[in-house]
């Protein structure tokens, strides 16, 4: 058809000319994520030089990088980050550890893995809003699961979410839950990677346990280990659904993460301009450790190549 | 700018009345963000059944029903992207201030001095409604009252109300009128215990505290002559750190115990720093505070909101709570209440003045519905007709029948209304006692601070005195920042 076109010549032609045809093809993805996120996002970076309210018909105005200025230099947000490496830290070392030993379990063959393999990859399938509402209902002291069973246990109701320890706790937990079987998925790619010869090997040399696990198995894991930890820490990093959910930042303000701040400033104080430079400056450090994940990624690549 | 007037329907008709006047008969689709519960769930069914447009076309309610929790965020959203997607809105009062700063919400005031129904519909209503619902800037029903006129000369208004509401006391009669329990009761604490109506107009914060502390029961012990299945708890109010949830309750506490929040209708000399952290309020946010162990634990992981006091109510955990009448409907719903066949109501607990008497000041509940700005005349027109019909006295003794609330002061005079729902009289009795929170644009922020350091305080972290002061140098200086105060 385009052969004919081409013959009988027209706009049809020309456009759909092979010299055409590649960006005739991704103009209209272009096009989307130009206007869904390109301009937006250059939208959002030029206000966060004004002084503007979403909310208020003042005409916006020029204020420079005030708006950075006073972000920088809220004690608030300076609370809200160490709230959130907090959660980001725990969740993460968390996921590591239960995900690791997840791995270690299903590298081995036992009756029903495959079915205990689905079931335990289940959470990291649910959004984020059901996993904060099953937790916040596991989670109530009066019915709550949690609370019922360690009833035999203490004569008062058990209330996690009663104090910033246990509210913090309480998100990890929850967090932790839904994505150790991420990091287990990436643990156990590495684990099967690894040649079985050279387990047969040390086992021939009497190697022990932890010498096979240091020199063989570590290895061949240590970069997808630290891919799982940089895409966690990330993703972690923007953690608002469950916070919001189960605690919505409380008790006080000792669980609201900058994401959860980002968006109360934004969308329920309509500081539009001061919430875009805080964005910006979230942006920043995503990007930064964006470029550390794909550090890894590429350093894997190499290892694997 | 988009209309949302469908279409011209056939030619203009010339009107068969006296004047001889030509009627455009259009058909009109009123597009209203909505609260998603039976106050605005029968308006639009009851609608839909008796709407009958006085212009003479068809006119639509298509009701936008959105959960609470997202109430304000999917509004204020839908506003500030300027999509234009609503004629009428159900707002709180609250973000009066800062839709109207915003050019969203129209200005009625000029419409009510030209209609003399609206006006007289305005003069009808509840003067604590009319100052919390319709004026901006705030305007107090003292000083509304003091102009001696409806509408009060040179007082902005904006809203009608959609359901006004107030908080009751609902309370399982069942255990409160227990001959055991009553006896054992006096026997304690020298005093009865509330079982009628007029029992609950008589008890005082004082007696609260002792209805807690008699029905706090263990898993085993016994209340009203059975076995407890589950632990069991005296009461429950407000003690939530989402949206207004303990605000509303501590500011009864305040303003009862002769204690103030700033006071935006003396703006620019009212000020936020003496008069929030206050002795009086701080005694009155401790009292508040003391209450709090006779509670479902809930309430010491600040998450105790309007919604988890209804529910443990009616899954039979708790003996007494104070709600809003608006949650009443679904208590009385065997399907989703295990004590529907058991609750009766009352009116709020207050504190004992000096002469005996109860003052129950508290804060106001419910919504308005307001238009907005970009609707052509023919749907204001239209949007006015439907407050009209709404806040007509035959709509009103119908909602009110149907879990609703009248603001009109000649419809609750009604000799039936107090007997159309359970909680009728307690409301009629709590809306004289209304007052509202701050309406000004900065309204939310100020909420959210002081609603985490209410929270900080009511998990333990802090004490009152310290919740306070927080609060007052937060809104001394951004109250200052924004010319509020001199």
């Amino acid at each position: 058809m385009a052969e004919i076109n081409r013959r009988t010549g027209g706009f049809g032609a020309w456009l759909l000319d092979p010299k055409r045809r590649g960006a005739l093809l991704v103009t209209p993805a272009i096009v989307i994520l130009f206007v869904m996120n390109i301009f937006p996002l250059l939208w959002s970076f030029g206000l966060s030089f004004f002084n503007y309210k979403a909310s208020s018909l003042k005409v916006p105005t020029f204020r420079g990088l005030s708006n950075y200025e006073r972000v920088l230099t809220d004690e608030k947000v300076w609370e809200r980050f160490q709230t959130t490496a907090i959660i980001v830290g725990s969740s993460v070392i968390l996921q590591l550890i239960i995900g690791f030993l997840l791995a270690l379990m299903f590298a081995k063959a036992f009756p029903m893995r495959r079915i205990v393999l689905m079931l335990v990859l289940t959470p990291m399938m649910l959004s984020f809003v059901s996993v904060g509402v099953f937790f916040k209902l596991f989670y109530e002291p009066t019915f709550g699961i949690v609370s019922y069973l360690l009833s035999a246990f203490t004569e008062d109701r058990f209330v996690v979410l009663g104090s910033p320890a246990g509210a913090i706790a309480g998100i990890v937990i929850a967090d932790a839950w839904m994505w150790s079987p991420f990091v287990m998925l990436l643990v156990l790619a590495g684990l099967v990677s690894v040649p079985k010869y050279l387990y047969e090997a040390a086992e021939i040399d009497r190697a022990s346990s932890l010498r096979r696990f240091w020199t063989i198995t570590f290895p061949y894991i240590k970069s997808l280990l630290l891919l799982a930890v940089l895409f966690r820490t990330i993703e972690t990093f923007k953690l608002f659904d469950i916070v919001y959910i189960i605690t919505e930042g409380g008790p006080g303000s000792s669980t609201e993460t900058i994401a959860v701040y980002l968006y109360r400033t934004a969308f329920q104080f309509f500081k539009t301009s001061q919430s875009s430079a805080l964005a910006y400056i979230v942006l920043f450090i995503v990007v930064v450790m964006t470029n550390l994940y794909l550090y890894a990624v590429n350093r894997r690549a190499e290892e694997v190549g | 700018m988009r209309t949302f007037i469908s279409g011209l329907l056939g030619a203009t008709t010339l009107a068969a009345g006296l004047t001889g006047a030509p009627i455009l008969a259009q058909d009109i689709t009123i597009t209203m963000a909505a609260p998603d519960w039976p106050p605005t769930r029968f308006m639009k069914e009851y609608f839909d059944q008796t709407y009958k447009s006085p212009n003479g076309g068809t006119t639509t309610l298509d009701m936008d029903f959105i959960p609470w929790p997202s109430f304000y965020e999917r509004v204020a959203a839908s506003l500030t992207s300027g999509e234009q997607k609503y004629q009428m809105i159900v707002t709180d009062s609250q973000w009066l201030g800062a839709f109207v700063e915003g050019g969203y919400y129209l200005d009625l005031t000029d419409k009510i001095n030209s209609d003399p129904e609206l006006k007289a519909i305005t003069q009808d209503l509840h003067p604590a409604l009319v100052s919390a619902y319709s004026t901006y800037p705030h305007r107090t029903r003292a000083q509304l009252e003091a102009a001696g006129e409806v509408p009060a000369p040179g007082v902005n208004y904006y809203g009608f109300p959609q359901f006004p509401d107030t908080y009751v006391t609902y309370y399982r009669e069942d255990i409160f009128c227990h001959e055991g329990e009553m006896a054992d009761f006096k026997a304690k604490y020298g005093t009865n215990l509330p079982c009628s109506y007029e029992d609950w107009q008589d008890t005082d914060w004082a007696k609260w505290g002792q209805v807690g502390e008699f029905f706090q029961r263990k898993k085993g012990e016994m209340l009203a002559g059975e076995k407890l299945a589950d632990d069991f708890y005296g009461i429950a109010f407000q003690a939530g750190k989402g949206y207004d949830f303990s605000t509303m309750q501590v500011n009864a506490f305040v303003w009862q115990n002769g204690g103030d929040i700033w006071d935006e209708s003396k703006a620019p000399k009212a000020q936020a720093e003496g008069v929030v952290n206050s002795k009086a309020a701080v005694d009155a946010f401790d009292q508040y505070l003391s209450y709090l162990q006779y509670m479902p634990p809930v309430a010491q992981t600040g998450q105790m909101d309007i919604f988890v006091i209804q529910d443990l109510y009616m899954q039979g955990k708790v003996g007494a709570i104070i709600d809003w009448v608006g949650l009443g409907e679904p208590v009385l719903d065997p399907k989703s209440s295990t004590v529907h066949d058991k609750s009766a109501f009352g009116p709020a607990p207050g504190t004992r003045k000096g002469d005996g008497s109860i003052d129950r000041t508290g804060n106001i509940g419910g919504q308005p519905f307001v238009l907005t700005t970009w609707n052509s005349d023919a749907v204001v027109d239209e949007a006015l007709n439907v407050v009209k019909w709404w806040l007509s006295p035959e709509t009103q003794l119908e909602a009110t029948k149907n879990g609703g609330q009248s603001g009109r002061m000649s419809v609750m005079a009604d000799p039936s209304y107090n007997g159309l729902r359970p909680w009728n009289r307690a409301h009629v009795e709590m809306i004289d006692w209304q007052k509202d929170v701050w309406h000004i644009p900065e309204f939310f922020e100020m909420l959210t601070q002081q609603q985490e350091e209410f929270d900080k305080a009511i998990t333990g972290q802090i004490t009152a005195q310290e919740a306070l002061d927080s609060v007052a140098e937060f809104q001394q200086e951004l109250l200052e920042d924004g010319g509020y105060i001199d």
